[in-house]
């Protein structure tokens, strides 16, 4: 079988690379039938990968240890979907899920708009296959996941700390994401190439870019829950090229989401439209780079491969042509709309792109300084984390503020006098907030604080959009508050679904404030009967247990936790050992408080012969605002794409009265 | 009011000059970050770096009282320097004898003395290398 | 094994047909020009988009206004150049060619 899933790879592999060159020449030459056969290869090929990837998935599933990839990345006694996710798990079998994404996407988002954009669907086929070709031959002649071997008798197993449900969801969350940033970007170059540089390809494209974004912001929230939980050093982003390499695209892709709406309601921005989705892109191809080579000293280091040189070879390419695309086409880009006043929605959204850019920029800068110093001055350099705190907070919190301002300017010019009536609220409510808080001793960390009273701010602007919006529609003829409150949600899906998702991002800034800037910790050597003090909490070590668990033998310290009076039940904190994988880890303690939102963190640093235990405990306030954030965010973005019938039959009656096919 | 340049010349580059102003502020009050050496580069330096290395047995001593101490050699086997370490703090789940690991903290009468908790080991290779390539 | 080649060889030759499909459909076609958009049709898409960015701007002012966002002093002063934009942009379109009756409940 693993001749059958090689041969699907090279048909995968052909068929991108004449969907390519037959692609280009007849857009080129304007050949209507090849282009057809172009766009058939392109989806062929989706079908030749789901045939490599069935085999791959067969052999995971039948333990087919003959295939060096299943052996070394699972073994007899894996539970089945922890061998399903060993598909992604190693680098051979991410690659083809990537190539198995993209082809499907491709795939799809041609299908879907080849009949009413023709003209730049015959484009985009060539730049889809240019990178499913890359893709196909990394998995063809460079990582092949159908190398075979004498079958050992069991494999290697996958590290314990791998085996979660966390760990099923979050990589095919950000492939998803990374591969998703594809179609804007081919739709981008289509645009570009063929000169057709009307709405059609950012209409085309805007699920699918909403998709991608919520896809890799929603994978990266499930990995920081993991790191905390998981990992349990007590944090949940350490600011590692890795995490870093998925929060660039999604910070270009928000800037990117925000400025095509400037696009699409005054026509400017255009330029900076096709570089972020550039941006966006390279990002994400570089993402995937980083998580493979080992260019740089990572937690998550996977080890040096022969693939990282093709990688950084294929994005620079990607850059450069992408560039060179685009300076030919300045002309048509260059809008007639100009901006009429620093001070309006317009140059909000303008101050938002520049603050994403310069926060994606400062942490590019931040992870590629180790390799840029070293080559420079033969010396690796690491920044660590005061560089990504300061320009987090230096570029965070305007990004935050603006968020709440945004709504409240008008478009094209803001009057001075229309400003104050409209702020007057949310600043009286903000400063309320901060006065208040700073007496309640939030004045301990001023970035903290100063978070606070932004999100303050912001929360006060959403709820009086959504509060003065059901009035207005209620005053329309809605038959009750309820009726007002849905049907403008529903006539006014993205804006309104836009500021759901704002409050996702102001839960996750006090979720984060507080825990990271008011946080506590406290350590201490503690015998049976011991207590230490953190915070109001009390904690006593109780007990010591010892259980031989299915693959591991679990030590577990219990706590009593006491806060005030109160008795608030036992913690128990400890490690695993597993047997096979001769690996011990931490198994933290997490007590979440329903009402606050504040975790109390325990772990058990140290477990001596004797029973003494070295604790490290942690408070952290908000911290489960963070997760919180993460459904919110979850219901704004599906708020958002959700289809609109309304909108449909308008695109549908434009596009007949211009003589395109109505369908799609 | 003739506007003879459009305000959005200016607010770009107000912007740029602000973004830059930010980064020059960054790096008067901070500084570079932490040279990151291997242990075969190690001699011979003063300050504060980042060490990158395999840790090597015997591991011996209580990282909460005292220390930890254990050597490290350079990740690619060619060179055999292994500096000793000290450390007090946390210790991540992963860390063993053979794990590759990076620790920040400066040389001192040739120990290398770590600031505490700064221990960060790197997860065991998802991506093994097919053959074991040196980097680049 | 034998499976696998047989499996691979109907797989390569089904990929073979699906692109040459176009072409055996259609061996003699009267024409096998790509059916664009001329510049006619192009300037017409264009100026629908301006249309239906001026319709959405003005709808948009009137939304602001009744929620109270835009005072009724800068209403005033917006909506009278936005009404004659998307004027305008309706001539352009009945200028140059018939286009479909407007959908004014956008």
């Amino acid at each position: 079988m693993p001749e059958l899933g090689r041969a699907a790879l090279l048909v995968t592999l052909g068929l991108s690379l004449y969907a390519l060159v037959a692609g280009a020449y007849a857009a080129y030459h304007g050949r209507r039938r090849l282009a057809r056969s172009a766009q058939n290869a392109l989806v062929a090929s989706f079908v030749s990968t789901a045939v490599a990837a069935l085999v791959l998935l067969s052999a995971l599933l039948r333990n087919d240890f003959s295939f060096a990839y299943v052996a070394r990345t699972t073994s007899v006694a894996l539970p089945t979907p922890y061998t399903i996710s060993a598909f992604w798990g190693g680098q051979e079998g991410s690659l083809l899920l990537w190539l198995l994404i993209l082809t499907g996407f491709g795939a799809a988002a041609v299908s879907l708009n080849r009949r009413w954009a023709r003209d730049l669907i015959v484009w985009v086929v060539p730049v889809f296959a240019a990178v499913a070709t890359f893709f196909s031959f990394l998995v063809v002649a460079v990582a092949s996941p159908f190398v075979t071997q004498p079958a050992p008798p069991d494999g290697a197993g996958m590290t314990p700390s791998l085996q979660n449900p966390y760990m099923l969801a979050h990589p095919p969350l950000l492939y998803l994401g990374y591969v998703g940033l594809t179609v804007p970007f081919a739709f981008a170059m289509g645009a570009l190439l063929s000169g057709r540089l009307d709405e059609r390809w950012l209409i085309a494209t805007r699920r699918w870019t909403l998709f991608a974004w919520a896809a890799l912001g929603v994978g990266q929230l499930l990995g920081s829950h993991w790191a905390y939980v998981e990992v349990g050093w007590g944090g949940y982003y350490a600011w590692d090229p890795v995490e870093n390499a998925a929060l660039m695209p999604w910070l270009a892709a928000t800037a990117f989401l925000h400025s095509v709406m400037i696009q699409e309601k005054r026509g400017m921005l255009k330029i900076w439209n096709v570089l972020l989705v550039i941006l966006a892109f390279s990002l994400a191809l570089f993402g995937t780079f980083l998580t493979r080579s080992g260019v740089v000293n990572s937690i998550h280091s996977f080890t040096e491969s022969s693939i990282g040189p093709w990688f950084l070879g294929f994005i620079a390419l990607t850059v450069a042509v992408s560039l060179v695309v685009v300076l030919r086409r300045v002309p048509l880009l260059r809008s007639p709309t100009k901006l009429e006043s620093p001070i309006s929605r317009e140059a909000a959204f303008l101050y938002n792109n520049l603050l994403l850019l310069a926060l994606c920029l400062a942490i590019l800068w931040g992870v590629v300084y180790p390799m840029l110093s070293e080559a420079v001055r033969g010396e690796s350099v690491v920044l660590g984390r005061s560089y990504y705190d300061f320009f987090l907070r230096a570029f965070g919190l305007p990004l935050l503020l603006l968020m709440g301002i945004g709504p409240l300017i008008a478009w094209r010019r803001a009057s001075l006098r229309s400003l104050a009536t409209t702020f007057r609220w949310p600043t009286i409510v903000a400063l309320a907030t901060g006065a208040l808080l700073l007496w309640r001793g939030a004045g301990s960390s001023v970035p903290g604080l100063v978070a606070y009273t932004f999100s303050a701010f912001v929360i006060t602007t959403i709820v009086m959009e959504f509060a003065r919006g059901t009035r207005a529609r209620k005053a329309l003829g809605a038959t009750s508050w309820f009726g007002a409150f849905t049907s403008l949600i529903g006539r006014n899906r993205r804006r309104y679904g836009g500021y759901v998702v704002h409050a996702a991002v102001v839960l996750f800034a006090i979720g984060v404030a507080g825990s990271s800037a008011f946080d506590s910790v406290a350590e201490a050597k503690l015998v049976r009967g011991e207590s230490m003090h953190i915070g109001n909490y009390t904690l006593v070590y109780r007990s010591l247990s010892e259980h031989a668990g299915a693959n591991a033998t679990e030590i577990r310290a219990t706590l009593g936790v006491r806060r005030g009076d109160h008795d608030l039940g036992t913690l128990q904190a400890g490690k695993n050992a597993y047997t096979i994988e001769q690996q011990v880890s931490n198994e933290v303690g997490i007590r979440s408080d329903k009402l606050t939102g504040e975790d109390l963190f325990v772990i058990a640093e140290q477990i001596d012969p004797n029973g003494t235990v070295y604790f490290r405990v942690f408070v952290k306030p908000l911290v489960n605002l963070i997760w919180l954030a993460g459904l919110v965010f979850l219901l704004g973005s599906v708020i958002t794409l959700w289809p609109d019938r309304r909108e449909q039959r308008r695109l549908v009656a434009r596009a007949s009265a211009v003589g395109l096919p109505a369908t799609r | 009011m003739a506007r003879n340049a459009s305000p959005a010349r200016l607010v770009i580059a107000l912007s740029v000059a602000a973004v830059l102003a930010v980064f020059l502020l960054y790096t008067s009050i901070a500084g570079g970050g932490n040279p990151s050496v291997s242990p075969s580069e190690l001699a011979g330096r003063t300050g504060a770096v980042q060490l990158a290395g395999v840790v090597v047995g015997p591991v011996t001593g209580d990282a909460h009282a005292g220390g930890l101490r254990f050597k490290l050699r350079d990740i690619a086997a060619k060179s055999t320097t292994a500096v000793a370490v000290r450390y007090s703090g946390s210790i991540p789940d992963l860390f063993k004898v053979g794990r590759h690991i990076v620790v920040n903290g400066q040389l001192e009468r040739g120990t290398f003395v770590a600031q505490p908790n700064s221990l960060i080991t790197k997860c065991p290779s998802k991506y093994a290398p097919k053959k074991s390539t040196s980097s680049a | 094994m034998t499976l696998a080649l047989v499996l691979a060889a109907t797989l390569a030759v089904a990929c073979v047909v699906a692109v040459a499909l176009p072409f055996l459909q259609e061996p003699e076609p009267e024409s096998d020009d790509l059916v664009e958009l001329d510049e006619a049709e192009m300037r017409r898409l264009e100026l629908f988009e301006a249309r239906d960015r001026a319709l959405a701007a003005l709808k948009e002012l009137e939304f602001d206004h009744r929620t109270g966002t835009v005072s009724d002093e800068d209403y005033r002063e917006q909506v009278g150049p936005l009404r004659r934009e998307a004027a305008a942009a309706l001539q352009a379109l009945g200028e140059v060619g018939e286009g479909s009756p407007i959908d004014g409940r956008n």
